[in-house]
């Protein structure tokens, strides 16, 4: 999702521009500018990727101006794609967000008239268009272009010559902020409550002229309308979490969507690489934190799909481990893109001659840079420090990957791929199904987890990574000491560390390890540990188990994504319980951009 | 002026629909129904909007957000205990400072139906329509334009105007509420036939878009009204052979397979995977990640999200709940049927069946018409289903 930011008023415009636009930065950007108008011209400065790579040194000093946060869809993202955009001479600029479809002709047209275009965007086309209509009046000239686009937008625009902005929007929102001697434009609340708490919220078809003084608005059949401006009550930090105490809450619900996108038009066809460029006889996955859980259950998934030998690696030390002979097609794993270790790891694997595919959320970001195919988990921004969805839609990636290296390999016949993929299909709402039953979920949390000073996660096969990741959750966010094991390596050592006081999670899904499972739980029963069983329903466990969470029944193959879920569940509870700072938990960032 | 949405109750009348979603969030045309009363808000201005929540309260608040995405600011209050529509206002209370309009979330509304409302009113109003069936409403009396008596689903109606549930408010109105809670009246009916005693409450007619849906099978008539307003829209792939004929939207990601045969008005959600050799004909919604396999004919339905219909099959004015997995050959009766409500019993003509969520169909199983079959059933190959099934019942 783009944002928009508008200025004018008597202050300085960049900084304000540059604040506004980073309070929107949670709609997730790829690239960013601003266009200032001082008393002769207006200069537009804009970067693909992060606001801060704008440079400070060519923002001009003026009283007025736009702003503009992009998400590609047209255009790929590139300096020249970034907003705003200017008309042929330079004396009109505008921001967008949101759909032109009908660009193709009117660009055609544009550029019979002798207009010359600078980007691929179909954002470009509404600056010439303002200009064609142009005659020493841009309001009128905004009327008349925006009575030929079809599609959503919402656009600010401004000239060289005119002391006003002109806003409207349809089917994209947008929001005036009313000032005292300045007002405001923005996509949302958030980047104007620094300024002032009044706003006037725009209809589809509204159209303002914005002065610093005065505001002036028409709806869409041409009528001047006046709106009383309401009065924000609440923090920007509210507004974002939509209801929700955290946003790590929000973002476990909003799994359901981000498997559903991640999936979107790939399983028809996944064109997001092409494997037959490459000769695939071993894979190594690299990571850290989280994106290495993934990455291990990656391993079970790509070995069992594709049959393909798969090994893993934590970032940090992959760097500093002695080259081989062997050249891995070597996976690496970031949310963020900008893990400091996992981009040292991908130039290292460069370095050593391997064939580097880099999982990430974020669109162009630092790693994508250094690495030979990029496919994206689609997500959507995550706030919350603790990763959730970004972790499930790692998984959906890994399915996607080793479906396709399955076929290439001949491993796979068609038809079972087909099922695989019928199989992902299903998945969110088997995770909507395990969201709308959580209380048991909550008690189990408060009643034991929360009293607990010790617990123990176990698992085995390609649940056995899901133990480690729900005893890191637990450990990031509710400070409570954990540990994740393989439950057949728990009679090695840790045996002799359960007592009543030390609950275990184990997780026992009914692949090949099932019948282990049970014994395992078994024995663990024998030394009087609480026991919370993580289960599709079962009589057997029933017995063994203090308490049970069932997961609707799925595919072993597929279990870790809802198993996780009730992990994710389990830490979130619990910290709740222990009143901890959730979304930012002490001593951790989001981005780990240090070694 | 603000609104207030009252989303709390479950809508147990739309059982076994509200397993997991509240009435209000079951979806027409790929939307669900609290969607098109916010909408409607919004375009007639008012964006400050309080959402009174409670049943399944998550799967509103994870759909609205704060409203940004709808052009709205919407906040939410809970209502612990669904006790009433009166009760259920009440918790908006600090909220609400000015005049104010309060709506119930479970109906579809257009712009219009907002604009009646503000257009002829000042001080209390009420929305009103008329209705064929009375009785299962508020039925109102009018004197020379004002209220004059509201009762709650009488026996015999002295009229047939029926009040919408929609009020414009002063704040005061939670005097009332407060005295008729003192003793245990929750309803907002019998709450505003106290406070006509005192102030005039304006009737105000109102002829566009109201309907409601009670029971089940009234969701296949409102899915048809809101389908509608489709429009041609093609966000995923169509393979060759395939005929698309009217107003068909196809969501982002989805695939229609060659050989099929699309007829609006139709909507095919986002990542759905059609034919080939499918039948999708005229007022039928289909929700996202939903699967139709070769040979199948879908007909005047609600099928909503995650559903896969096997091979072969034939689905008429059914309904079809998030992630029910129907194996191949299967068919759904179509025909007269009767259903007892309350005391009476209703004749539906032509219904097929309804199918809650999460359930599994084995293949070649028919169900007879007006049949419902309950949430996460397992249904085994070759069953003649006669009767409703209750909720997590398996049949061999």
């Amino acid at each position: 999702m783009c944002g928009i930011v508008g200025y004018i008023g008597h202050a300085k415009a960049g900084e304000i521009l540059l604040k506004g636009m980073r309070r929107l930065e949670y709609r997730g950007y790829d690239s960013a500018g601003v266009a200032i108008k001082d008393d002769n011209n207006i200069v537009i400065e804009k970067k693909k990727g992060r606001i801060k790579e704008i440079e400070q040194d060519n923002i001009i000093a003026g009283n007025a101006g736009i702003g503009h946060t992009r998400w590609a869809t047209h255009g790929k993202p590139s300096d020249e794609n970034s907003h705003p955009f200017f008309d042929c001479d330079e004396s009109i600029a505008i921001v967008h967000n949101g759909i032109i479809d009908n660009f193709v002709t009117l660009k055609e047209s544009l550029e019979k008239e002798g207009h010359e275009f600078k980007s691929q965007t179909d954002s470009e086309v509404i600056a010439h268009l303002i200009e064609s209509h142009y005659e020493n009046d841009l309001l009128e000239a905004v009327k008349k272009t925006i009575s030929q686009l079809r599609g959503s937008y919402a656009i600010v625009a401004i000239h060289k010559d005119e002391d006003y902005m002109v806003a409207c929007r349809n089917q994209s929102p947008l929001v005036i902020g009313v000032g005292t001697d300045e007002n405001m434009v923005a996509s949302d609340v958030p980047a104007i409550l620094d300024r002032t708490n009044e706003v006037i919220y725009l209809m589809d078809g509204d159209i303002a002229k914005i002065s610093y003084k005065d505001i002036e608005l028409w709806d869409e059949t041409g009528a001047n309308v006046t709106r009383e401006p309401k009065i924000i009550s609440w923090t920007v930090e509210d507004a974002e979490k939509g209801g929700y105490d955290h946003f790590m809450l929000k973002e476990i619900y909003e799994q359901p969507k981000a498997i559903h996108d991640s999936i979107l038009g790939r399983l028809g066809e996944f064109k997001d690489v092409d494997f037959s460029k490459y000769n695939i006889d071993m894979i190594k996955i690299i990571s850290c934190g989280t994106s290495y859980h993934a990455g291990l259950v990656g391993k079970y998934i790509i070995e069992e799909i594709s049959g393909i030998p798969c090994m893993t690696a934590l970032a940090s030390e992959y760097r500093y481990s002695s080259p081989s002979d062997i050249y891995p097609f070597t996976i690496l794993i970031s949310q963020s893109g900008e893990t400091a270790d996992t981009l040292a790891a991908a130039k290292e694997a460069r370095r050593r001659g391997c064939k580097t595919l880099a999982i990430t959320n974020v669109l162009d970001s630092s790693i994508t840079r250094e690495v030979d195919e990029v496919v994206y988990t689609h997500a959507g921004p995550e706030i919350g420090v603790a990763a959730t969805k970004t972790f499930t839609t790692q998984l959906i990636v890994l399915y996607l990957i080793a479906i396709q290296l399955g076929l290439k390999k001949e491993k796979l016949l068609v038809e079972e791929a087909d099922e695989l993929r019928n199989q992902l299909r299903r998945l969110p709402r088997k995770v909507e199904i395990l969201l709308n039953n959580t209380d048991h979920i909550k008690e189990i949390s408060k009643n034991i987890l929360a009293k607990s000073e010790d617990i123990f996660f176990v698992g085995r096969n390609i649940n056995y990574p899901v133990a480690l990741e729900g005893a890191l959750k637990l450990k990031e966010i509710a400070y409570i000491h954990a540990a994740g094991y393989p439950a057949g390596e728990l009679k090695h050592g840790p045996f002799a560390l359960l007592t009543k006081k030390t609950p275990v999670i184990g997780i026992c899904v009914k692949d090949q390890t099932y019948e282990k499972m049970i014994g395992n739980i078994g024995e663990i029963a024998a030394r009087e540990s609480p026991i919370i069983g993580v289960a599709e329903e079962d009589m057997e466990l029933q017995k063994l188990c203090d308490e049970l969470v069932y997961i609707p029944d799925i595919q072993p193959l597929f279990s870790p994504v809802l198993v996780n879920v009730v992990m994710q569940l389990f830490a979130y509870y619990t910290a709740y319980q222990l009143n901890c700072s959730i979304d930012k938990p002490r001593n951790l960032a989001k981005s780990v951009t240090v070694e | 002026m603000k609104a207030v949405i009252l989303a709390a109750g479950e809508g147990t009348r739309l059982r076994p629909f509200t397993a997991s979603e509240p009435k209000v969030m079951i979806p027409v045309a790929n939307k669900p129904i609290l969607q098109f009363i916010v909408e409607s808000l919004v375009d007639n201005g008012i964006t400050d909007i309080v959402i009174v929540v409670g049943y399944q309260r998550r799967s509103i608040m994870s759909h609205f957000g704060n409203g940004d995405v709808f052009g709205a600011n919407i906040e939410y209050v809970n209502e612990e205990k669904q006790l009433g529509t009166a009760h259920a206002l009440y918790q908006a209370k600090s909220k609400i400072k000015d005049r104010f309009i309060v709506l119930p979330g479970d109906n579809v509304i257009s712009k219009h139906t907002i604009s009646d409302l503000l257009d002829g009113s000042d001080g209390y109003s009420v929305l009103i329509t008329t209705s064929e069936e009375p009785s299962k409403y508020g039925v109102i009396s009018m004197d020379n334009g004002l209220v004059s008596e509201v009762i709650e689903k009488p026996e015999k109606s002295p009229s047939h105007l029926i009040s919408t549930g929609i009020y414009a408010l002063e704040p005061n109105i939670f005097d009332y509420i407060e005295e008729m809670m003192d003793s245990q009246v929750y309803d907002m009916t019998t709450v505003i036939d106290r406070m006509i005693e005192d102030h005039d409450l304006k009737g105000i007619i109102t002829e566009s878009t109201w309907i409601d849906a009670v029971h089940p099978w009234d969701l296949i008539p409102l899915n048809s009204t809101a389908l509608a307003s489709v429009v041609k829209y093609t966000g995923g792939t169509i393979e060759k052979g395939v005929v698309i004929k009217g107003n068909v939207w196809i969501g982002e990601g989805a695939e229609i397979k060659g050989g099929s045969y699309v007829e609006g008005p139709v909507i095919i959600g986002e990542g759905c995977e059609i034919g080939p050799h499918a039948c999708i004909l005229p007022s039928t919604s289909i929700g996202s990640d939903t699967r139709v396999q070769p040979f199948s004919i879908v007909k005047n339905s609600l099928v909503m999200k995650g559903v896969e219909i096997g091979p072969n099959s034939i689905v008429e004015r059914s309904v079809i709940g998030d992630g029910v997995h129907i194996n191949g050959n299967f068919s759904s009766n179509v025909n007269k049927a009767q259903k007892v409500v309350g005391n009476d019993i209703k004749t539906i003509e032509r219904i097929g069946c309804m199918i809650a969520e999460d359930t599994v169909i084995g293949s070649g199983v028919t169900v007879k018409e007006g049949v419902i079959i309950g949430s996460t059933c397992t249904v085994g190959s070759g069953t003649m289903v006669r009767d409703n099934i209750p909720s997590f019942t398996k049949v061999l």
